[in-house]
């Protein structure tokens, strides 16, 4: 009786100290890893406010305006340009009029256009159509630009392919 | 026990004999009670020990099923790393973009008790920094003390060229810096920090103490585009006229918030003390001294803007009344008199539109000293402005304000104040006559600090009118910007130097509203002795001068403030800005 009573002990406190090591270098690691994480946190962070000031120098008024120069030539928004308010714009016609046919000639496809806002507002929709005109007229390989530009652009990506096909 | 004794009498007993086993010895007495203590305290010391190890097993059950509760915490193996709050918040403009970040900086010191070779540590010191000087850096090396700075602040390139050199004895200390990447865009405004990031100048300085304490960034009013715009305009006037300085500020005239707020020449504040390559010669306080909050101005004729309004609030003139303006006022040794006079008897909108001084000096001496200071008081002319930094001057006025002192002042002579002062009380004379302190720091969306209430809303329509009529007819016709309807007031004054005015040094200003019928913002620019060029037909007065620059700002800025156009020829407009009393009249141009 006796005897097992010792053993039960042994066994125990066998089993406790093993827990206890057990729970005690757990516990040890995973402090190791919380404070591995806690500074890779504090130099992201670091990073992130360097990245911070790095975008908000590279973003100067100053730079942009600079690169508006050389690239866009953007200017100030014109008093003439803001006349129109959305509302003042018609909804797009609801007859699908557009672009199907692949015979379409360059003008009309331009002139479905204007029921977006865009040239709506901009006063340059009536010099763009001869533009196109003369990119267009002098490109006699009809199968290589016509197919591409008898469609409108669906996406962004598209309208790229589309201009430097053009080009 | 009878057996026994009988045993060990026999002497012939057998020797191999075995006697039989007896029962245990009880001993009595003194043995007795030990054994019993004995055992008591063995009992005693087991049932702790099991209840030492019931506690550790029932506490690592609780650590291990339950959770551990606070176990983390009172493991103190490692110190616990939290992350280090930056001493400085950041300070944003009022669409988050950064104006003044604090930035890591390792900085490099060195101790001279570790380096083996300070011959050979100078030289390769010198190839990360040639600019250092090495009798000073073989000097630090060899001092025998145990800390000495080398360089503070370097760039993560120049860490990695120090940590690639190899030296012993040199190690990194983690500084902090502030960056401002905006350069001198927002110099004055925001300000600029010292080496250990105190706040020097602007808000850094004033509000030091807070962004110390925040944690998340300061948004000022500022809008980084506005502030653009303005300071290129500024600088185009200034370079076109060439004048020796400019400042300018864009306000919300229904908040006090200021949208804009420049000062030229300015300073670089990641380089404060550096000189500006572009103009080597002008001075560092030049730079640094902000126009609008510390300098301190005779503003000349658009301070007939308040004579006007004084004069409407107190009743003494209506917008009808007339006043003798064919022949200068002789007071004293001084003589008033008009520009561009018209010589003959002026109205109250046209003594505003001709920016007539013989007309606005008999207006305010038709209220009255008592009535003029008043009114300028209660406008807050004649306080130190408050805001959000502390770089503000206290306006000058006479101590006695006698009858002279009243003319001079009705077209803004004889008295300086900061221009800030000035744009927030004309804020308050178009707004509806509400006076609001000016503010460089973001008001929440939609909040409108309470205000003073300074004039009546009548007498702001008025002056709404009036400012108009200005731009349409009078001296400030280059400010118009088409769509924006804009309104304002023209200004040209004598710059003092000395105890006299100077002759040809001007200080040319103008402040304009738009929209004027329903105003919202207030932009207001001078320039600081501006010189004629051809294109201004040898003129340098405002009218040529900050009045263009106005209207350029203003279609700049108005598409980015999101104000709509507005037909200015509008019955709806024209209907708001109409001046009764000059209704069928012949208004004659400028």
């Amino acid at each position: 009786m006796i005897k097992l009573g010792t053993v039960f002990w042994l066994v125990l406190v066998s089993l406790t100290g093993f827990a206890m090591f057990a729970v005690k270098y757990g516990v040890q690691s995973l402090e190791d890893e919380l404070n591995h994480t806690k500074k890779a946190t504090i130099a992201e962070e670091h990073a992130i406010r360097a990245d911070e000031a790095e975008w908000a120098y590279l973003t100067r008024p100053e730079t942009l305006d600079e690169m508006n120069r050389r690239h866009l030539s953007l200017g100030p928004i014109a008093t003439k340009q803001l006349r129109v308010t959305l509302n003042d714009i018609p909804l797009r016609v609801a007859a699908p009029v557009m672009v199907d046919a692949p015979t379409l000639v360059e003008p009309p496809a331009e002139g479905a256009v204007p029921t977006t806002p865009v040239s709506a507002i901009s006063l340059e929709s009536s010099e763009k159509p001869p533009e196109v005109a003369l990119l267009v007229k002098p490109a006699p390989a009809k199968t290589t630009a016509k197919p591409i530009f008898s469609r409108r652009p669906r996406s962004l990506d598209e309208l790229i392919t589309q201009i430097s096909a053009g080009r | 026990m009878i057996a026994g004794q009988r045993l060990d009498d026999n002497p012939c007993r057998p020797r191999h004999f075995k006697p039989p086993p007896c029962s245990a010895i009880v001993p009595d007495g003194p043995a007795q009670q030990t054994l019993e203590t004995c055992r008591a305290r063995l009992l005693v010391t087991s049932a702790l020990f099991a209840l030492a190890f019931t506690v550790v097993a029932l506490r690592i059950v609780e650590i291990v099923i339950v959770g551990g509760g606070t176990a983390e915490s009172q493991i103190g193996r490692f110190r616990i790393v939290t992350p280090p709050v930056p001493s400085h918040a950041d300070i944003v403009d009022r669409s988050g973009n950064v104006l003044a970040a604090t930035l890591d900086s390792p900085s490099l010191y060195a101790n001279p008790k570790q380096i083996v070779d300070a011959t050979e540590a100078t030289r390769k010191l010198l190839r990360v920094f040639p600019d250092l000087r090495a009798p000073e850096v073989y000097a630090k090396l060899t001092s025998g003390k145990s800390f000495v700075w080398i360089r503070r602040h370097l760039t993560p390139l120049e860490q990695y060229d120090v940590n690639q050199l190899g030296v012993p004895g040199l190690e990194f200390e983690h500084e902090e810096r502030r960056v401002y990447p905006d350069g001198s865009l927002t110099s004055h405004v925001v300000g600029y920090a010292g080496i250990d990031n105190a706040g020097f100048a602007g808000v850094e300085r004033a509000l030091n103490e807070e962004l110390r304490e925040r944690r998340e960034p300061l948004q000022l009013s500022l809008d980084l585009r506005l502030q653009y715009v303005l300071r290129e305009e500024l600088q185009h006037v200034i370079d076109d006229f060439t004048a020796k300085g400019g400042a300018g500020l864009i306000m919300d005239v229904n908040t006090g918030e200021i949208l804009a707020m420049a000062s030229l020449p300015d300073f670089d504040p990641n380089r404060p003390v550096a000189v500006d390559p572009e103009h080597p010669k002008t001075l560092l306080a030049d730079r640094m001294f902000n126009r609008i909050t510390l300098g301190d101005y005779e503003l000349g004729s658009i301070f007939k803007i308040f004579t006007v309004a004084m004069a409407l609030e107190a009743g003494t003139s209506t917008i009808s009344s007339t006043y003798d303006a064919s022949h200068p006022i002789r007071i004293g040794r001084f003589t008033i008199s008009d520009y561009h006079g018209k010589h003959r008897v002026l109205n109250v909108p046209e003594i505003l539109m001709y920016s007539s001084n013989i007309g606005a000096a008999r207006m305010a001496l038709a209220a009255g000293a008592q009535r003029q200071r008043e009114f300028l008081d209660r406008l807050g002319l004649l306080r130190k402005p408050k805001i959000e930094v502390f770089e503000v001057a206290t306006p000058h006025y006479p101590p006695k304000w006698r009858e002279v002192n009243v003319m001079t002042i009705a077209f803004g002579h004889g008295i300086s104040v900061p221009p800030l002062n000035f744009a927030t009380a004309a804020a308050a004379l178009v707004n509806g006559g509400i006076l609001r302190q000016a503010t460089l720091v973001k008001l929440p969306a939609g909040h409108v600090p309470q205000g003073q209430q300074v004039i009546s809303t009548k007498t702001s329509e008025q002056m709404r009118k009036l400012m108009r009529l200005v731009v349409e007819h009078g001296t400030g016709t280059m400010a118009a910007a088409p769509g924006y309807v804009v309104g304002g007031k023209t200004g040209t004054a004598d710059k003092v130097s000395g105890r006299h005015y100077a002759e040809r040094k001007l200080l040319s200003s103008f402040v304009g509203v738009f929209p004027i019928n329903d105003p919202k913002y207030l932009v207001l620019t001078m320039i600081d002795e501006p010189h004629p060029n051809k294109q201004s037909h040898g003129y340098a007065t405002a009218g040529w001068t900050v009045a263009p620059a106005t209207s350029h700002i203003i279609q700049r800025v108005a598409p980015l403030l999101g104000v709509q156009p507005v037909d200015e020829n509008s019955p709806e407009v024209q209907r708001a800005l109409m001046v009764e009393s000059l209704q069928g009249k012949r208004i004659e141009t400028y």
